[in-house]
């Protein structure tokens, strides 16, 4: 079937409807179907933060719009009326919900849309490929991580609930299910299976990903060519492939801990506790840059398109991608500050965990560079590209203060830590906002509005930082996270109020996001037509049609310069398209080479 | 440059070597060719009879896949290694011993499946078809052994009280060892699967491809044993 | 210095720390200094960076006949913002370093006066003392449900050991915080410098009942103390709280004083 794929490029070949929605070896359709997948999951994990942050403004009071149930309803066997009854969300519950929230943000939202969607929609197409290395694995990457998301959401349903013992599943809560004071001992296993079978998918994906962009490249695209989000999506695989793996041997040994009564992680048969986290922050930091990594790519080649300038120091942005990526495997102790661990482990990981802190600063200031002297274009992607650069100064910054050992004492486990992750995690969204409103025209062949797109971003970026900076205040007030009730103790009484009012942001923040489903689904049917480079940009992908058919060009094509070139003096626009053959005369004297 | 930028005068170029990175000039576009990515029809890289580039897609893709194993291992091993190192006795009291010199020898037996898969790669590509399959019979038959070796010492060991449930020692020889097996399991069934298209003259001198992806798994898998064999049981 | 831009701060109205929780503890100013140290730091990093963000927002947005700079970098900015970062950040690791080893390096501990056992265990703190005799798991040795009482200004050894899952004892006003392991027992110290009543929550997720964990330090005067000690072990010890010398091994609370405790013999060196 690869020669088949190969042979019909160019025509854009009849398939029934099944093969071509649902088992299609595009690339294009492939990445359509990890983002609508993300998006699906942002939704589910938009409302399980919702209920979260319910129980936090107001303790134990009903979630709203539980007036419409009766009595009888809720005297019922019903699973919801199970879960929560009189729709007050319970400790456990609560505790499943912070847990599934931070899961599928982490990994059926960021990772699946940044790198299943825009990764397997750009990679090719970006380096001038017609297709993956291998299309059919691509597919079966996709079903493949389906049974992962149809598993996680299946275990809400289980005897006792899904996972509840955080994202990080410390043992012996998650590893012993007496511990977890539920009964039947499904929720973490299937938890457990879940990340198992996504990691294989994202095993196949990095294994194409960096296949791709190894071998498959347009004559001409040098690897100091490509664009920097391709340069993040090759250095985010290169890190999947090495960082998952130790995920799933520790995964393993969790199941075989709950199930077959190995003591891997429990102390009672002499395991060790701190394996386990040790295990998970060495897959858990690498993963955290997994995320950041394609927000970064993304954010730079818009704010270069929208500031018709070339992105300031490219080199520099690639060298300090790939220090981030040599640095995320020596870093991960700072998770464990306070864990038991040695402390003077503690020390040495200080001094990595600040040593990374620097290519972050490098990029940041980069990006400013990028925008001093440029002829800004404000547009949608555009302001949320700024978006994540702002907000991702501040997440940056925030970490400092956790890398240095004798404040992480005080705020480590705290809404700090909860502002932080939320400052760079829910940052990243921004950076998916961006590259959404960026390449929607090429993945749909349509336009998106503009209005609505800026008032989508203007809501979402003030109730953001509305509900999260706050969040720095408690963290300093000493308001532990993954805490049901902050009524329960006296020091945190005079938060309450603070919480109350996070709440009220966190739910405009989240109808906010209608804006961006109205524009989003309104544009897919409605849209105006998009031309094959509507932004006017350089990269390759922008040479095809929109969107592209099967075999994305129709010519093959040749690259003879960066990413880059806007505003050169070469030629009389201000951009100048990688596949753009100049003239030597029309280049004039200011060549050199 | 426009006249009005004359105030940011700091960030002009300092240094122009960047861009004479980024813009090649005159024609033909001077472009090294890309590595592999203009094998011909076989663009997509899954096709065995791929001749080429240094890499072709499929040798690369095992390649990068065998980093990510190496990985899992890597997991396993550094977890076992942090149980081994914090017991002075080991095996713990009361535990049994593990079979070292039965398995020593099972180890010959593996490494020897090596030999043998290199001579039927060799076989192949001086065109000896049926040479290539004997050499694969035997390898394939070596791995079983292996395996049939393992599960009956498994079998003994059990009957011996060592349980995935005996302490650390148990759990991390099950896991890490039985993970192997698995592993050389793979193996035997995409070796079993090339002998049976050899069998069927699939593979040519010229494209031999098939079978020396399926060699470099074997060898890997080959190669791991020696090292587990070595933690687990000698140190 | 330092002091003179937290008043700043203050006075603006724009200082975060002054939520902190009161300090009430001899390294609670410490962590509190680094605290701003790097407070400020940062906090002049995200202005310079805000600063510069909407200067350019403002100053470059795209007008008719103007072209955009084109330049790809500046190697000496960008060896600039290279360097400085290192060498900041580098400060910030050694000026941390300090304080963290004084508080967690156990080689570093201050001579304990008083010795209290903390056992974590769903989800309920338990606090034991030694008694008179300075020695845990002895017949004197006390239990206290969820409150401790220790002297102020004097230091505590504590020894957390967790018995089920992963707690985290914490302490806001004392800036203490340590995650206790079952099977496990991590010494940890403090040194109150105010009486009063401190809430002491889990602070690291144990199960359902995770939230509600708490129990309370009880900082009491010297007085108060010693009345407290003996009301709690009533018999004839002349208790006290040690003042001179004491040996370096674990120490109780309560000064033995080789009194007619026949357990004696063995703590006296
Ligand atoms: C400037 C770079 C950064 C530094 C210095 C830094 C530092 C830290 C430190 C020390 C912690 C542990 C704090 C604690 O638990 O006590 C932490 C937690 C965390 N960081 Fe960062 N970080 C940085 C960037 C990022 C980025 C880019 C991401 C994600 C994209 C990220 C995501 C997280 C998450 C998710 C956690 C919380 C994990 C958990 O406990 O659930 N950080 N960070
Ligand atoms: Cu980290
Ligand atoms: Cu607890």
């Amino acid at each position: 079937m690869s020669e088949s794929s190969a042979a019909t490029h160019a025509g854009h070949h009849r398939e029934g409807f099944v093969k071509h929605y649902f088992f299609s070896l595009d690339h294009k359709m492939i990445g359509r179907q990890f983002l609508f997948t993300g998006l699906f999951m942002l939704v589910i994990g938009g409302l399980l933060a919702m209920m979260v942050r319910w129980q936090l403004g107001y303790p134990e009071e009903p979630l709203p719009f539980m007036g419409g149930f009766s009595e009888d309803f809720w005297d019922g066997e019903s699973w919801w009326a199970q879960t929560a009854p009189f729709g007050i969300v319970t400790s456990e519950f609560y505790n499943t919900l912070f847990t599934m929230h931070a899961t599928i943000m982490i990994f059926f939202v960021v990772m699946p849309i940044m790198i299943g969607g825009f990764g397997n929609f750009l990679v090719p197409i970006c380096i001038g490929a017609k297709d993956m290395a291998f299309p059919t694995l691509n597919m079966l990457s996709y079903w493949t991580f389906v049974p992962g998301v149809l598993l996680m959401l299946l275990s809400f349903f289980v005897p006792g609930g899904a996972a509840g013992g955080g994202w990080t599943s410390y043992a012996p809560l998650a590893a012993v299910p007496d511990y977890a004071g539920v009964e039947g001992h499904w929720g973490v296993t299937l938890w457990c299976i879940s990340l198992f079978i996504i990691g294989f998918s994202s095993l196949m994906g990095s294994i194409n990903y960096i296949t791709t962009i190894i071998n498959m490249r347009a004559p001409g695209m040098r690897l100091f060519r490509m664009p920097l989000t391709i340069w993040s999506l090759f250095i985010v695989a290169i890190l999947l492939l090495l960082a998952l793996p130790v995920l799933t041997s520790a995964l393993a040994m969790m199941v075989f801990d709950r199930l077959f009564g190995t003591n891997f992680f429990i102390p009672d048969g002499g395991g060790e506790p701190l394996l386990w986290q040790h295990l998970f922050w060495f897959f858990g930091h690498p993963e955290v840059y997994v995320l950041v990594l394609p927000a970064m790519g993304v954010t730079s080649d818009v704010l270069s398109t929208f500031a018709r300038k070339p992105i300031f120091g490219y080199r520099a942005m690639v060298y300090s991608m790939c220090a981030i990526a040599f640095l995320s495997w020596v870093v991960w102790g700072h998770h464990m500050f306070q864990s038991g661990m040695d402390p003077v482990l503690g020390t040495a990981f200080t001094l990595t965990t600040m040593l990374i802190a620097v290519p972050s600063a490098i990029k940041t200031f980069n990006w400013l560079g990028t925008l001093w002297g440029s002829s800004i274009r404000f547009t949608t992607a555009m302001w949320f590209a700024l978006g994540f650069v702002s907000l991702f100064t501040i997440g940056g910054l925030s970490g400092i203060f956790m890398a240095s050992t004798p404040v992480d004492i005080f705020i480590h486990d705290t809404y700090y830590i909860v502002a932080h992750i939320h400052y760079v995690v829910a940052g990243i969204i921004f950076g998916i906002f961006a590259g959404l409103y960026f390449w929607f025209p090429k993945m749909f062949g349509r336009m998106m509005s503009e209005t609505l797109g800026k008032l989508h971003f203007l809501l979402t970026f003030v109730f953001f930082n509305l509900t999260f900076f706050p969040m720095h205040f408690l963290g300093v007030g000493g308001h532990m996270r993954r805490i049901y009730n902050p009524e329960q103790y006296e020091f945190l009484q005079p938060w309450q109020e603070m919480n109350t009012f996070i709440t009220m942001m966190a739910l405009c923040l989240g109808a906010s996001q209608i804006f961006f489903a109205i524009n989003f689904i309104g544009s897919l049917i409605w849209g105006r037509r998009a031309e094959d480079n509507p932004w006017e940009a350089n990269t390759l992908e922008w040479d095809a049609p929109s969107p592209p058919p099967h075999g994305n060009f129709l010519e093959d094509p040749v690259v003879y310069r960066g990413a880059y070139e806007y505003s050169s003096p070469e030629v009389e626009e201000d951009w100048l398209p990688q596949s753009v053959y100049l003239e030597p005369a029309v280049a004039g004297e200011e060549g050199h080479d | 440059m426009a006249e009005d930028m004359s105030a940011t005068v700091t960030l002009e170029p300092a240094l122009e070597e960047v861009e004479s990175e980024v813009r090649p000039q005159g024609p033909p576009p001077f472009f090294p060719e890309p590595p592999g990515g203009s094998g011909g029809d076989d663009r997509f890289g899954d096709d065995d009879d791929h001749a080429g580039p240094p890499l072709s897609n499929a040798y690369l893709g095992l390649l990068i896949f065998l980093g990510a194993e190496t990985m899992f291992f890597a997991g396993l091993i550094g977890s076992f290694l942090v149980f081994r190192v914090a017991h002075e006795v080991w095996p713990p009291a009361m535990l049994p011993r593990l079979p070292v010199g039965v398995t020593g020898v099972n180890t010959l037996i593996l490494l020897a499946s090596a030999l043998t898969m290199r001579r039927a790669k060799i076989a192949i590509r001086s065109g000896g078809q049926r040479e290539l399959v004997r050499m694969l019979l035997v390898t394939a038959g070596l791995g079983i052994t292996f395996l049939l070796v393992q599960g009956y010492e498994w079998l003994r060991l059990l009957q011996y009280g060592l349980t995935l449930a005996s302490g650390v020692y148990g759990a991390t020889f099950y896991v890490l060892v039985g993970c192997h097996a698995v592993h050389v399991l793979g193996a035997v069934i995409w070796l079993v699967s090339v002998l049976w298209w050899a069998a069927r003259r699939r593979y040519t001198a010229r494209g031999s491809a098939g079978v020396a992806l399926c060699a470099m798994y074997w060898y890997y898998v080959v190669a791991l044993w020696p090292i587990l064999y070595g933690l687990v049981y000698l140190y | 210095m330092l002091e003179q831009l937290i008043e700043l701060m203050n006075r603006l109205n724009v200082n975060m720390l002054n939520w902190l929780p009161e300090a009430a503890s001899t390294y609670a100013p410490a962590i509190d200094e680094v605290f701003y140290i790097i407070y400020i730091i940062t906090g002049l990093a995200f202005l310079l960076v805000t600063v510069v963000m909407f200067w350019c927002l403002l100053r470059f947005k795209a007008r008719p006949g103007r072209r955009a700079r084109y330049s790809h970098g500046n190697v000496a900015l960008e060896l600039i913002w290279t360097i400085v970062p290192t060498i900041v950040f580098l400060g910030i690791f050694f000026y941390s370093q300090s304080t963290w080893s004084i508080i967690k390096y156990p080689s570093e501990f201050p001579e304990s006066s008083v010795q209290v056992r903390v056992v974590a265990k769903q989800f309920a703190w338990e606090f034991h003392y030694p008694g008179p005799d300075g020695e845990f798991d002895t017949e004197d040795d006390k239990m206290f449900d969820g409150d401790m009482v220790v002297p102020v200004n004097q230091v505590v050894g504590l020894t957390l050991r967790g018995s089920d899952v992963i707690h985290s004892f914490f302490v806001p006003e004392f800036r203490l915080k340590q995650d206790i392991l079952p099977r496990r027992d991590i010494p940890a110290w403090f040194n109150a410098t105010k009486t009063g009543r401190f809430e002491t929550p889990c602070a690291e997720l144990c199960g359902p009942g995770h939230s509600g964990m708490k129990g309370w330090v009880n900082v009491y005067s010297d007085a108060e103390y010693q009345a407290w000690v003996a009301e709690q072990w009533p018999a004839p010890v002349d208790t006290g709280v040690e003042e001179m010398g004491q040996e370096d091994m674990p120490q109780g609370g309560v000064d033995p004083m080789d009194q007619e405790d026949s357990g004696q013999a063995d703590t006296a060196q």
